[in-house]
């Protein structure tokens, strides 16, 4: 696949040319902060980002979907987002929970609803050029990234990198008619950026290799953090919403008014809110806000990892840290914490 | 099968909520075409004292308003209470924050204030006087939940209501914190399910839907000494919906 350079002029031709085709969505300021949305203008694109205040996993797993239709007593009719689209503007730490996500949904049962979109999506990723307050990609290994995207854009100065690592991503770029082959001098700059990120990505800093994690959790279960911690946790759940690896949701049925038909909805739930695991009969396991807490950061730590091959389900990006009012739900600060008492080893 | 009877009362509100029942428009055929609305005051002049379902709007002042509602309790198989003053008393219970009630009467009424249709007592939500079977928060109420809610009774099933906060559904939007702009937003300690439409319309949430089942109080109290507020920036805010209902912040 080939790696090409374009100065920035040309890059803002090449998409808009791109949005006149395709439907695309990019990354774009909201008030002062910076989200992904439809890309109506070239000019609307802010590749000098910080971090968005959601993930774009929303694009394979939407805040709510319908999944189907059905007849109460007969027949149903499976619901599919199939329309393609293009993504501009992933950071690679969010890159990575993209590819978390899509071993998680194509595996067990595989989810034809999130599979349908992801694969429907060209993924323009672009490497982080200015950090955000509360990331720490660099603690987790997610500064850059290497698989999953179709291009990946690095801004060298004057003009972005564009690696095209698929033949979709060859296809995109072959719109791009004023981009040429990188140079050596390019393809140095970009090792630069790379270099700096996954050091400079680091804003909380953890104390240890992130695969050492699981191994750390392993004896943390009955540790005084999780009361301590969550003795002032909302049960908000805003750090499983702003979360680019919190897949979790619950589905309810709704009837129209004919009593006859009706739909099948799924949305996003989180496991730090309050009813997350009742179950039938009000028994509700996970109780205690605790418990709860616990639970998020053994399923970023140790049990999602135990699912995709020792990847750790948390990618640095964030948006938890800022997110959580109460300045509880920093996850470094949490392991920090583990390392500190039980040491490493 | 016959189609169940829907009646709808109010008591002291502004009848706002009713007002978003009218404003169903097309879907308020629907709701007609499932069920036989046989009282409705602010909608018809029939009268009915046979339903099913009992629609309770606005909060309880008055002894003969107990004994009214009490007797709607004992006619209808279920009864919903509609609106922030039907589920948790809402802004009328914010004169029960005062000791003198003849006081606050006689500020009110003026020289009216004896007359005897006026003789008020302290507000309660309509489940503290009579077993609610359905909620529908807000104010005013949210017109797809109540659609939602009344699809489900019709349909024999229990609504789901939100048991979590605004944040949830404020954060499923993208919208950034309304605390980090400066506002003192009820969102975290308030039951979603509108969809966390004042936040995301750049207000802070008022608290119209009641709060969650289980509040975390001293997280807000952390909050506010992390913003550098006091806690009456907090309790001026809880005070319009939130006057006596548990949680109340001490201190």
């Amino acid at each position: 696949m080939s790696v090409k350079k374009i100065a920035k002029k040309d890059f803002v031709e090449f998409v808009e040319t791109l949005i006149r085709k395709e439907r695309v969505f990019g990354v774009q300021a909201k008030g002062d902060r910076f989200d992904f949305a439809p890309l109506e203008s070239a000019q609307d694109l802010r590749l000098d980002y910080d971090v968005t205040l959601q993930p774009p996993k929303k694009f394979f797993q939407p805040p709510a979907e319908v999944l189907m239709t059905f007849e109460v007593g007969g027949g149903y009719q499976s619901q599919y987002d199939d329309e393609p689209f293009v993504l501009l503007g992933v950071h690679p730490y969010d890159m990575v929970a993209i590819n978390q996500m899509d071993e998680l949904f194509s595996q067990d049962n595989y989810d034809t609803h999130y599979m349908t979109r992801r694969n429907n999506a060209t993924i323009v990723a672009c490497d982080v050029a200015k950090p955000s307050e509360n990331v720490f990609a660099s603690s987790m290994g997610t500064a850059v990234v290497k698989s999953g995207y179709d291009v990946l854009l690095t801004d060298i100065g004057d003009s972005y990198v564009c690696e095209a690592a698929t033949e979709k991503g060859e296809k995109l770029m072959a719109a791009a008619k004023k981009a040429v082959p990188a140079d050596d001098a390019a393809l140095k700059s970009r090792e630069a950026v790379w270099a700096k990120n996954k050091k400079g990505l680091n804003r909380h800093e953890l104390k240890c290799d992130p695969a050492y994690l699981p191994k750390l959790l392993a004896k943390a279960y009955k540790h005084p953090v999780w009361e301590e911690r969550a003795k002032t946790c909302f049960s908000c759940g805003s750090c499983n919403q702003v979360c680019p690896t919190c897949y979790c949701f619950n589905v309810q049925d709704d009837v129209n008014w004919d009593m006859k038909t009706g739909k099948r909805e799924r949305a996003w739930d989180g496991c730090l809110l309050d009813g997350f695991t009742k179950v039938a009969g009000e028994h509700e396991f996970r109780k205690q806000r605790a418990d709860r807490f616990r639970h998020r950061i053994y399923r970023k730590g140790m049990y999602v990892p135990e699912k995709i091959g020792g990847q750790i389900a948390c990618v640095g990006c964030g948006r938890c840290v800022a997110a959580c009012l109460p300045d509880i739900a920093n996850p470094v600060a949490v392991y920090n914490r583990l390392i500190d008492d039980l040491g490493i080893g | 099968m016959s189609k169940p009877k829907i009646a709808i009362f109010d008591f002291a509100c502004c009848e706002g909520c009713q007002l978003q029942i009218v404003n169903l428009e097309e879907e308020l055929l629907d709701l007609l075409g499932g069920a036989d609305v046989v009282e409705w005051r602010e909608a018809m002049s029939e009268k009915c004292d046979e339903y099913d379902i009992a629609i309770i709007e606005g909060s309880i002042t008055r002894l003969e308003d107990e004994e009214r509602l009490k007797l709607i309790r004992s006619r209808a198989k279920i009864l919903i209470a509609l609106g922030a003053c039907a589920t948790i008393g809402g802004i009328n219970k914010l004169k029960n924050n005062f000791d003198d009630l003849d006081e606050v009467k006689k500020c009110v009424y003026g020289k009216d204030a004896n007359k005897p249709h006026l003789a008020t007592q302290p507000t309660k939500a309509v489940d503290e006087v009579v077993q609610v079977d359905a909620y529908v928060h807000g104010c005013p109420i949210d017109r797809k939940e109540f659609t939602y809610i009344m699809r489900c009774l019709l349909m024999g099933k229990e609504p789901e209501i939100p048991e979590y906060p605004v944040c949830v559904e404020c954060k499923a939007k993208g919208n950034p914190c309304l605390w980090e702009y400066g506002q003192v937003c009820l969102g975290p300690i308030i039951r979603a399910g509108c969809g966390a439409r004042c936040p995301s319309n750049g207000f802070r949430c008022f608290g119209c839907r009641g709060y969650i089942d289980n509040p975390n109080v001293d997280a807000a109290k952390d909050v506010i000494d992390k913003f550098g507020l006091n806690i009456d920036d907090l309790k001026t805010k809880m005070v319009l919906f939130g006057s006596r209902q548990e949680p109340t912040i001490h201190g």
